[in-house]
């Protein structure tokens, strides 16, 4: 489905991402972890077609996306979720969810559109699962932190991307509503691939169905099974690890 | 209000025709305004341009005027003639007939709207960026206009217009026609930009204002729609400066420099962006108010104009249709808590 | 013998002052200036007659000042005062500065009938004027209406000149009269000269050769002097197009720093940057009118150099008002920045014109008048060159408190992270203000320069801000070097444009140039690098 070969980006002489090979099955959730400035959000900008990388390949169902605008990429089916909520704050939710809706997405469409009944089930049917019924017609920009990282995730849904990249979706929310947007990203990776950045490792633990990946400055470190991962000595290392040997050199 | 109370005032005698006539102008201008809030109210996009294509499209009906109201036996208007021209310029044919110079007068700035902002929007240049380019355009153009060579009057402009149609301009009722005229097509932009906003083209408009970069990743060419929204501001730009002719009688480059189209901002910035009332209102506000007071303190009119720049930004950021809004909301709030 | 005896009688004769007909011949010079001081009406017009007839070059300052009616007597010496200058200067019998009490001078006004005696003379008689300028004039008349007698006088006066530009126009009269004589020795003789040192002056002289002589080998020679002129012509005209694009360029540049610095602070469009350039402008004028008014008038000249640091506070202090009072409230706020100060800007603008009224000028200060004459036709005037050397200053003080100073530091840390800043304890606010001071004031360092070229005009600072921003759009917000050269390239750009075509489509094409480099680097010439989070 997703196939990265030796990609590599700096910025101003940093390098952010160094990844020799990474790939991901069709309909497969996949889990990215890491420290903070390991290249996990970097990695999806590059995907979707925000950051330009100095060299390499990405491969989407065989197609390079590298040199591809983003809306090209978009319409090759790959969805993007950002970290910091995306939504449009001026908008009613229920406009946000039109917009998102597949389809033609020219300006002549738009001018003419006239909305149809199919589109109208579709979209209350995805406001069904992010659990955004009732307020369809609040401006989304007052929506809770929360409610504003479903309805970036409705939006990506009602596109119907074959890839998915989904950055940090729990952030924000508590246990429950962490525990239901669990739910949900594993009932989307039945019919969709899935990339998942998370930080918070019980909702990775919810999640983690299939496998894991660790990426640490820049590299993938290792992959595995959430269990694997977790027992990992050098996984711990790097998460556990610098504050270990800070406090070491502080005795010493 | 304008509809009933200012002709039955003009037919029963109250209200002198000027006073129409300075409406009918104020209507024209607010048709612009309109064009200012779609480009910057609801999209985002704050163009230095919007003056320049009102005056593209006054331009394009004062090049009609000019013609029609040669005198017998004269083919070529004087300003040429003063300046050794010796054949209309071809780009003056077509304006001979008032059909053709209708289209034109609108065509000519949305197709120039359309090629510069392809080619600004193409390499994603916004905001102020954009605001700076196009204010370096709006200068370009109004350097060539002011030209004797480009045939347009030089800093003179278009004017000395006794005819139009055929009417005779100092008629009073061909002075009401206009007044209802404007009128008529004030209501008929804002009826279609009405529509144009409550459309799914028109959400994608706010969309791309909230976060043009969602829209991308939604699949939305936010190039196209920035363009699109760009030739429909100018073309309705040109109508409200096609209509403002024939009733001010004068056009001049100085109607298209960069204050001018920054005032035009401001109008609707104080009645309130984002709102097609909020446009048409503080156009009507700003106009009328600039008129009283430079007849009564002339002096002080620069004062009054920054100082609303300052305080509508400052205080007022959803202009006047806002303040009412939470007026209201308060309002209703107390009857509310009260009952 | 019967000869030198009458010498010796007349000789006697003159030493007892017996006889008058033996003075008609030759008076000496001494009396002829003591009868016209005095205006002894018994002998005015034989000494007038003697004058002309004598045409001494050392009486001709003394004839000169006749002519133009400012001749004085001072303590029995002839004294003179030149239009336009202060001092007074004896003129008889060497032209020099004297001081004198002003009480015991008297102005001779001699009759008309007398002056215009030496009207024959009055050509001549500024050859020696104290004032090289005229001086230069002078010679330089001879070259259309000089005759082949004149070269004689014209040699011997060129032996004691000593300024370059008066000896340079000597040399033009002569061989224009050369070259209009009919001896084809000295034609050749002319030509000889002219082919090593060229001059364009003469252009027109030889111009004339070459289409009536009828000496077929020196209008070869002269036409290729005439295109060896033209050729350099072109090249001082390049020169000198450079050098005021550099100058305005260097305007640019100082106004374009401190938008830069401010956008790049604070996401803030300053649009009333333009009217800090004003108010430095109006505070240099007020400064002159403080030293005209309340100083003496020696210290004059001082007012510019005082002027200097007091627009860059005072500039600095309207920024920070205008800061505290509309901007603090739009930071990151590009586009409201831009219409809220567009109101400032109107207001500052309208401000000034209730004070000031619509146009003043600033005297530039003497030293700064005239320029340096790189060679015959390339003058580089003090003044731009002055502004450029300001801008040196300015920008590597700049380039110090930013990148060497620890405010540069705090400056340089709020530019880049404003929350961070200040949760490690930076006063971003206090930052905010003296970055606005600092930017303010280097418009008004900016405007107080430009003083110098031009007049003080309420909305002087509009015509410079469309620019500025271009600038600053095309070298990359917020980078110093950017900044530098895109100063520099639109300045010479546009002075080029200019002189090839007429100045306003020179504009347009400099416009689409600029509008067409934004195609191919939307950021500028040196963008931010980096991860970039949009919206």
């Amino acid at each position: 489905m997703l196939e990265v070969k030796d990609l590599k980006v700096s910025f101003g002489g940093l390098t952010a991402l160094n990844l020799d090979t990474f790939s991901i099955r069709k309909n497969e959730l996949r889990v990215i972890i890491g420290p903070n400035g390991a290249g996990k959000s970097t990695f999806m900008d590059i995907v979707c077609g925000k950051t330009k990388p100095q060299q390499g390949s990405v491969k989407f169902k065989g197609l390079e996306l590298l040199g591809r605008k983003e809306v090209e990429i978009a319409k090759l089916g790959v969805g993007r979720k950002f970290q910091k909520p995306s939504i449009f704050s001026g908008l009613t939710v229920y406009d946000n969810l039109l917009l998102g809706l597949d389809g033609p997405k020219d300006v002549f469409t738009s001018y003419f559109y006239k909305l149809a009944s199919y589109d109208k089930d579709r979209i209350m049917e995805v406001a069904e699962k992010v659990g955004l019924v009732n307020d369809l017609t609040m401006i989304a920009g007052s929506l809770s932190h929360g409610k504003k990282q479903w309805l970036e995730i409705a939006i990506v849904m009602l596109q119907d991307s074959e890839l998915m990249l989904i950055d940090e979706p729990a952030a924000g929310m508590s246990d429950v509503e962490a525990e239901k947007t669990g739910n949900l990203l594993c009932d989307l990776s039945k019919k969709h691939s899935v990339i998942v950045i998370e930080h918070d490792m019980k909702f990775v633990e919810q999640i983690a169905i299939e496998k894991v990946s660790v990426l640490v400055r820049g590299q993938l470190l290792t992959e595995g099974t959430f269990q694997e991962v977790r027992n990992n000595q050098e996984v711990i290392d790097c998460y556990l690890g610098s504050a270990n040997s800070a406090q070491q050199k502080a005795h010493s | 209000m304008f509809a009933l109370v200012f002709p039955i005032g003009y037919f029963t005698g109250l209200i002198p025709i000027n006073t129409l006539t300075l409406w009918g102008r104020y209507f024209c201008l607010a048709i612009a305004a309109l064009g200012v809030d779609l480009i910057w109210g609801y999209t985002g996009i704050l163009s230095m341009t919007q003056a320049l294509f009102f005056c593209m499209g006054a331009y394009g009906m004062g090049m009609y005027m000019t013609l029609s109201n040669l005198p017998e036996g004269q083919l070529l208007p004087s300003f040429m003639v003063w300046n050794q021209v010796e054949e209309l310029p071809f780009f003056w044919v077509p304006f001979d007939n008032f059909s053709y110079a209708l289209v034109l007068s609108v065509l000519v700035p949305g197709v120039f709207a359309g090629i510069m902002g392809y080619f600004i929007f193409r390499k994603r240049i916004k905001g102020v960026y954009f605001a700076i380019i196009t204010q370096a355009i709006a200068l370009a153009m109004f350097l060539l206009f002011s030209r004797n060579e480009t045939m347009l009057g030089g800093t003179n402009g278009l004017t000395d217009f006794k005819y139009f149609l055929g009417f005779d301009l100092r008629d009073n009722s061909v002075k009401f026609g206009l007044y209802a005229w404007s009128l008529i097509a004030l209501g008929l932009v804002y009826w279609y930009c009405h529509n144009l906003v409550n459309s799914k083209f028109g959400k994608s408009l706010v969309a791309i204002r909230d976060s043009e970069s969602r829209m991308r990743f939604t699949k939305y060419k936010v190039t196209h729609y920035n363009v699109a929204i760009f030739v429909i501001g100018a073309m309705v730009a040109a109508v409200g400066g096609m209509l403002y002719m024939p009733q001010t009688g004068i056009i001049t480059p100085g109607r298209m420099d960069v204050q001018a189209s920054i005032e035009m901002i401001i109008w609707v910035a104080l009645g309130g962006r984002g709102k097609l009332k909020g446009a048409v209102i503080g156009a009507l506000v700003l106009n009328l108010m600039y008129s009283v007071f430079t007849t009564v303190l002339p002096s002080s009119w620069l004062y009054i104009l920054g100082g609303l720049f300052v305080i509508t930004v400052l205080y007022l950021p959803k202009g006047i249709v806002g303040m009412v809004d939470q007026m209201k909301e308060k309002l209703n709030g107390m009857f509310v808590k009260t009952a | 013998m019967k000869k030198k005896i009458s010498i010796f009688v007349a000789f006697l004769m003159m030493l007892v002052g017996w006889s008058q007909e033996q003075e008609a011949i030759n008076i000496p010079l001494d009396t002829c200036v003591h009868v016209l001081l005095h205006k002894d009406a018994s002998r005015l017009k034989e000494v007038a007659g003697y004058l002309v007839a004598k045409d001494d070059v050392t009486t001709y300052p003394l004839l000169s000042a006749v002519v133009d009616k400012r001749l004085f007597s001072y303590k029995g010496t002839a004294v003179t005062k030149f239009a336009g200058d202060t001092l007074y200067y004896s003129v008889y019998p060497k032209i020099q500065v004297i001081s004198i009490q002003k009480e015991k001078l008297s102005e001779v006004k001699l009759p008309r009938s007398i002056r215009t005696k030496f009207n024959v003379l009055a050509k001549k008689v500024n050859l020696v004027h104290p004032n090289k300028n005229v001086r230069e004039m002078s010679f330089r008349s001879f070259k259309t209406t000089g005759v082949l007698s004149d070269v004689n006088f014209l040699t011997s006066l060129k032996i004691n000149e000593k300024e370059e530009q008066v000896l340079l126009a000597a040399n033009e009269a002569i061989y224009s009269i050369w070259l209009k004589s009919n001896n084809v020795a000295l034609q050749n003789k002319a030509l000889d000269d002219l082919e090593t040192e060229v001059n364009v002056h003469m252009l027109e002289s030889l111009t004339d050769y070459v289409s009536n002589t009828t000496n077929s080998q020196g209008k070869e020679r002269a036409a290729i002097i005439i295109e060896d002129i033209e050729s350099r012509e072109k090249i001082i005209n390049v020169i000198q197009n450079l050098f005021s694009g550099i100058s305005l360029g260097s305007i640019l540049l100082l106004v374009a720093l401190g938008l830069s610095i401010i956008y790049g602070l604070g996401g803030v469009i300053n649009m009333s940057h333009g009217e800090f350039v004003m108010i430095g402008a109006y505070t240099a004028f007020s400064v002159q009118q403080f030293f005209i008014g309340f100083l003496p008038e020696s210290w004059f000249d001082w007012f510019f150099w005082v002027s200097l640091p007091i627009s860059f506070v005072v500039s600095g202090l309207f920024g920070l008002l205008v800061e505290k009072l509309v901007i603090r409230f739009l930071y990151s706020r590009p586009l409201e920045s831009l219409l809220g100060t567009w109101g400032v800007s109107l207001i500052l603008i309208q401000l000034a014109r209730t004070i000031f009224g619509d146009v003043t000028a600033v005297k530039s200060p003497e030293i700064l008048s005239g320029g340096i004459n790189v060679t015959e036709g390339l003058m580089l005037p003090y003044n731009r060159l002055f502004i450029i050397g300001l801008t040196i200053v300015m920008v590597l003080l700049t380039y110090f408190v930013f990148f060497k100073s620890k405010l540069g530091l705090k400056i340089r840390a709020v530019t880049q992270n404003r929350d961070m800043s200040a949760s490690l304890g930076v006063s971003v606010k206090r930052i905010d203000s003296l970055t606005f001071f600092l930017g303010s004031g280097l418009a008004g360092v900016a405007g107080c320069a430009m003083t110098l070229i031009g007049n003080v005009v309420p909305n002087m600072g509009q015509t410079y801000i469309v620019d500025s921003f271009l600038v600053v759009v095309v070298g990359g917000v917020g980078k110093l070097i950017g900044t530098i050269i895109s100063a520099m390239g639109i300045g010479v750009l546009s002075k080029v444009f200019e002189f090839f075509y007429e100045a306003v489509y020179g504009k347009v094409i400099l416009l689409l140039i600029i509008f067409f480099f934004l195609q191919y680097k939307p950021k500028g010439l040196f963008p931010d690098k980096g991860r970039h989070s949009d919206d």
